[in-house]
């Protein structure tokens, strides 16, 4: 009997691997070498949430240091994903030390060398490309925009039934002043090709699978007829610092307005297309029912015949940030609701709040436009009068006229949650008064 | 109301200080829970070089425990070729039928050479831990 914890000897593991005979795969035989002795770190029973959903704000992973990065939530350490804490989101930009990560592919670049390092512009054009960070830095003008960066599974954790994937909280998204080259710039100093259709991009990161397939390379791919090309950005600074590693150093693609999977990191290479993409990303990963908020349920899915598109753009979403709920307020007192929201259709024109679990609603003040595609900070005051448990809710609406639906949303990827949110406040008694 | 506290209540308030901490009508104080603390390595500042090199250093790797019985060491050790096991560990409890597309989805379309045999013992041990009939908090 194979000893299965941390004990399994280099002959067992020889033994387990008998029946695989041929290998091909190097990588995988190298990392299976290296892995498979994997001693765990505690003696703790791993966190998790379920078959019900996520009662928490944020996921339920220990709090970890990784390079660059503040204390963050751990999904899972190799590949890298990192939730950010509910408290970073108190601010309209959320500091790069605090922002989340997501990696596809467990190779994920360590280093760097810059004098090496090139942007690749190839595939169906008249002049390919090849620049430096320090071409990019000084033969383009940069340009700077605000933008949420958010994965497109944020918030799989409630939903029902749960569906399987990175076990996401509310923190897998992030805001930023991201600055660096026009997209189209960039195209144009290449020139595309007639009969061109899709531009790919592609990023250091790799996978130990068979070459090509998803777990060997990360590829994603807009639309060049798409819109969002003239404003995206090839971005080399965050917040006005370096991109941190984790984050896709040393320059990553800003697609503002759609779902983070598009935002390339350590992009290396923009390739033109003169065939639609038909990698694994594209054609089976990210994709969602095409139907009113990517709606379906699992007796649908099992039937078959649920017709599906890529994730695109994020729909309208709010946040209260706090008052947390991990405290109670006495009666009478005048608190500040605190939070922030955003739509990847445009601009927040118009947040509301609930005492009453989204009875009645009244607007909240928005705070500071940082532009279209950025957090909305926004406050409100509330005196709560008489002691009692209150569901306050909030719900925002953008300038497409969408407003946040009170109904969730299922479909078997885990993505587009945009529910309204709600949190249990309780107030106590601030007197020995009957009332209060 | 600013009477002194002890005087208000001194029997109470005599008892919880023998027991540590002290409390009073008006307030309670003193009271700590027992907990363990972990703690979060400070980085060291790395010695730069002044080349195009540019460097982290290594990401930590935080091996999950996953439960012990029949299938772990296989699951452990052709799961952890390409991912954290924490991918397991971080999944709500799936249903027997799910943990089966799963191991098969790694197999056909990501391409993991997991030979049939083996591939029975990872999906029959998953659904033998980490479904909602079974897991274990």
């Amino acid at each position: 009997m194979v000893q299965w914890r941390g004990h399994l000897s280099r002959r067992d593991a020889l033994k387990l691997l008998g029946g695989a005979g041929g290998l091909t795969i190097g990588k995988w035989f190298q990392a299976r070498a290296i892995f498979a002795q994997q001693l765990p770190t505690s003696k703790e029973s791993e966190p998790f949430t379920g078959p019900g959903p996520n009662p928490h704000w944020n996921s339920v992973g220990p709090y970890v240091s990784e390079p660059q990065k503040a204390p963050l939530i751990l999904l899972t350490d190799r590949p890298v994903q990192l939730e950010t804490p509910r408290s970073y989101f108190q601010s309209a930009l959320t500091p790069n030390d605090a922002f989340y990560v997501r990696w596809h592919l467990s190779e994920i670049p360590n280093r760097v060398d810059l004098s090496e390092w090139k942007l690749k512009i190839e595939g169906n054009v008249n002049k390919p490309q090849t620049l430096s960070l320090s071409d990019l830095m000084e033969k383009f003008k940069p340009v700077s925009l605000t933008a949420v960066n958010q994965c497109s599974g944020n918030s799989r954790s409630r939903f029902q039934p749960r569906v399987a994937g990175g076990q996401w909280g509310n923190g897998a998204m992030g805001n930023a002043v991201w600055t660096g080259v026009g997209l189209r710039e960039l195209l144009n100093a290449a020139g595309i090709k007639q009969g061109s259709v899709q531009v790919q991009f592609q990023g250091l990161d790799t996978g130990p699978g068979p070459t090509g397939s998803g777990s060997n390379v990360f590829l994603k791919s807009l639309e060049l007829s798409d819109s969002v090309l003239d404003e995206a950005v090839v971005a080399y600074l965050m917040n006005g610092e370096p991109l941190p590693m984790l984050n896709g150093f040393p320059v990553r693609l800003v697609v503002p307005g759609y779902f983070a999977t598009y935002w390339m990191k350590c992009l290396t290479w923009i390739r033109i297309l003169s065939t639609p993409d038909e990698n694994f990303w594209m054609k089976t990963g990210y994709r969602v029912p095409d139907t009113p908020r990517g709606n379906t349920t699992p007796e649908e899915m099992k039937a078959g015949g649920v017709k599906t598109v890529p994730i695109s753009r994020m729909p309208v979403r709010s946040f209260l940030v706090s008052p947390d709920g991990s405290y109670k307020i006495p009666a009478g007192m005048h608190v500040t609701l605190r939070g922030i929201a955003f739509s990847g259709y445009g601009k927040i024109v118009k947040v509301e709040i609930s005492e009453d679990g989204a009875k009645t609603w009244r607007a909240a003040q928005l705070g500071e436009d940082h532009g279209a595609y950025s957090f909305r900070t926004w406050e409100a005051q509330w005196t709560p009068k008489t002691p009692g448990s209150y569901t306050v809710a909030v719900r925002a609406t953008d300038e497409k006229g969408a407003v946040q639906p009170d109904e969730p949303v299922w479909n078997p990827g885990g993505y587009l949650w945009n529910k309204i949110e709600k949190q249990e406040i309780v107030v106590g008694k601030a007197s020995g008064g009957e009332s209060r | 109301m600013r009477k002194s506290l002890s005087v208000l209540l001194p029997t109470a308030g005599l008892l919880l200080i023998a027991a540590g901490a002290a409390g009073f009508a008006q307030f309670q104080s003193g009271s700590y829970g027992s907990t363990k603390a972990t703690s979060l390595k400070q980085s060291v500042p790395p010695q730069f070089s002044r080349d195009g090199n540019f460097s982290v250093a290594p990401f930590p790797s935080f091996a999950p425990e996953l439960a012990e019985g029949e299938g772990g060491a296989e699951t452990q050790s052709f799961c952890a070729a390409c991912h954290s096991t924490r991918y397991i560990t971080m999944q709500p409890p799936l249903p027997a039928a799910t943990w089966e597309a799963e191991v098969n989805k790694m197999i056909k379309t990501f391409g993991a050479p997991i030979p049939d045999a083996t591939a029975k013992k990872i999906i029959s041990y998953l659904q033998q831990y980490y479904t909602p009939e079974n897991r274990k908090q």
